[in-house]
């Protein structure tokens, strides 16, 4: 194994989440690319963690930062799913080409 | 550890779970109380921020408490008891649930104070989200309210796929420059010969995710939506607190963290920045919605806040940093968002206020506001025009002196494009003005304004002249401010 994988693998992941999030109509959809796309960075940081040839102190930060990620993203997911419930209570839907109640 | 340092934050984190308890055993009558514990309390924690004041640095350079974070610690408190009171009776009236509200508003005081003192990449993600959650809860919070409902979805998922994009860059700077503190980024990339394109992508990654938080143009799609369904208050702390908070961050990280790499940077930076400004204000020239309008007016500032940002470190011929007038631009830069964060917050007032009475935020509900309510009509058009840049207000000071520290680092094109934008954003403002002042009038009703909102009315704009005519003890506190960040040799 070498640590070019891990680098393509987080890249291929990142760009499919992005496409997700243009191409997706569900909110909810869109939440889930967005959740790929957090998990192509922990592969990152992973790799370059197990790759890393700085150190103890450079490979723990690494995984430190993953841990912080998953939390982070853990939080921003449930938040994310109260306002999109919100939504769905108040139009039964929760396809984002009908949200067009701002425009100018 | 030295803890003593951060006993501010701490106090402001007891302030925020203390409005929470006290929802819980306040009566629905004297729920009011809430907004009088919080900006009491913001305005004691200013108290002990000044009395324990001291320098020195966290958890090995984490968090940075300097001269420049120690003044953003109290400028955030200062606004965050301005914005506290400004949305006391449009609480009351509109949304409901003042504990919550109170609360997060503390939470995302704290965040940016956070933000503008963490020295260290992760640190600032942290505070970053933070204070983006809050902001999230804020802008939906108006539960029954399809349009409030629609902005909270908008800004949720553009902003965590923004924050998505800043972690990938992140992740690209640790594994390939090996650290995510910004003086240690700073001493690695100027040793390296040539920058690598994935340190590139983390780079230019990172610069996005902020330019999405700072709703630059090609990325500010989500901005007027947001700034339109949000509550009006919230709209205000939108456009005041978190763009402040990122720039204040961006001023760190470009002149301790990334500096080595400037040729890098810098283009993007100026493209942004001329985009912005230009398309922010020629797309505002066409909203008949206020809270729209001012949306694009704020994309159109932050277009002049990024053209300073990119100003930061001039690069001579020779390929050698020029840092002599680098003082100049951060002072610039953080004067005009001062300057630019009063001005916002008189004209929102201003909006709330003739919202709470009428329920409009449309242009055309402005109409004849001189005759209806003459202080409020006064205090919007001194803000309007402080938002153009004329003189006598602060805007036009702040402005002057930041085109001028631009001009002085020799990016003379930039600061003329951003001379004929401020041309165009004058259109559109005094349009408003004549809203105000000369249309006709179609509904007569007299607008009431209570005693206490006309003095803070008075005092938003007693600093809107006083720090257009007389800057200087403002200057002399923003200099020791930067002096403790621009190290730059």
């Amino acid at each position: 194994m070498e640590l070019i994988y891990f680098q393509l693998l987080a890249a291929i992941l990142f760009c499919i989440g992005i496409y997700g999030v243009l191409a997706r109509k569900s909110a909810v959809l869109i939440l889930m690319s967005i959740e790929l796309m957090l998990n192509a960075v922990n592969i990152n940081l992973i790799g370059y963690a197990a790759f890393s040839s700085l150190g103890a102190a450079h490979k723990n930060l690494g995984q430190v930062l993953v841990i912080f990620i998953i939390t982070i993203a853990a939080a921003e997911l449930a938040l994310a799913m109260a306002i999109i419930l919100r939504l769905y209570r108040n139009k039964n839907n929760v396809n984002v080409d009908e949200l067009d109640i701002l425009k100018g | 550890m030295n803890f003593h340092l951060i006993y501010p934050e701490f106090l402001l984190t007891g302030l925020a779970f203390l409005v929470l308890t006290l929802d819980f055993f306040l009566p629905e009558d004297r729920k009011f109380l809430l907004s009088w514990v919080s900006s009491l309390g913001m305005a004691l924690v200013i108290v002990f921020a000044l009395l324990l004041y001291q320098q020195g640095d966290l958890y090995q350079g984490l968090l940075i408490i300097d001269g420049y974070a120690g003044f953003f610690r109290i400028f955030f408190l200062a606004i965050g008891i301005v914005i506290t009171l400004m949305s006391r009776d449009f609480v009351q009236s509109n949304i409901g649930n003042p504990g919550e509200y109170y609360a997060i508003l503390i939470f995302t005081v704290l965040a940016s104070i956070s933000l503008a003192s963490s020295g260290e990449l992760l640190t600032a993600y942290v505070s970053l989200e933070v204070l983006s959650f809050g902001l999230y809860v804020l802008v939906a919070y108006d539960r029954y309210n399809p349009g409030s409902n629609e902005a909270g979805v908008k800004f949720i998922l553009l902003g965590a796929f923004s924050s998505a994009l800043i972690l990938y860059g992140l992740s690209q700077t640790y594994g390939l420059i090996g650290t995510t503190r910004l003086d240690e980024i700073a001493v690695l990339l100027s040793s390296v010969e040539d920058v690598s394109i994935g340190m590139l992508l983390g780079l230019v990654l990172i610069l996005a995710g902020i330019a999405f938080k700072l709703a630059a143009v090609p990325f500010h799609m989500w901005a007027p939506d947001v700034y339109e369904g949000a509550p009006i208050p919230i709209t205000a702390w939108l456009s005041v607190c978190s763009k402040i908070a990122i720039v204040a961050f961006a001023i760190r990280f470009f002149t301790t963290g990334i500096f080595p790499v400037v040729n890098d940077w810098q283009p993007i930076l100026m493209v942004l920045a001329v985009l912005t400004m230009v398309g922010g204000n020629l797309l505002a020239l066409v909203q008949k919605n206020m809270k729209r309008l001012l949306a694009y007016s704020s994309i159109g500032h932050a277009g002049y806040l990024l053209m300073g940002l990119a100003a930061l470190v001039a690069v001579t011929d020779e390929g050698m940093f020029n840092t002599d007038f680098s003082h100049l631009v951060s002072n610039g830069l953080i004067f005009h968002m001062i300057a630019y964060g009063v001005t916002n917050f008189a004209i929102f007032y201003c909006l709330i206020l003739v919202y709470n009475s009428t329920g409009r935020d449309d242009i055309q509900g402005l109409a004849g506001l001189s005759s209806r309510q003459p202080m409020v009509a006064l205090v919007m058009v001194c803000s309007l025009f402080s938002l153009a840049g004329l003189p006598v207000f602060a805007g036009f000071t702040s402005k002057f002196y930041l085109f001028n520290a631009v001009a002085s680092q020799g990016y003379l094109l930039m600061v003329g494009v951003a001379i004929v934008a401020s041309l165009i954003s004058l259109y559109y403002y005094l349009t408003v003005a004549r809203y105000l002042y000369i249309e006709k009038v179609l509904d007569e009703s007299i607008i009431s304004v209570s005693v206490g909102s006309k003095c803070i009315l008075g005092v938003l704009l007693i600093f809107m002249v006083v720090g257009g005519i007389f800057p200087s003890p403002l200057m002399d506190l923003i200099q020791t401010a930067t002096d403790s960040v621009l190290k730059v040799e």
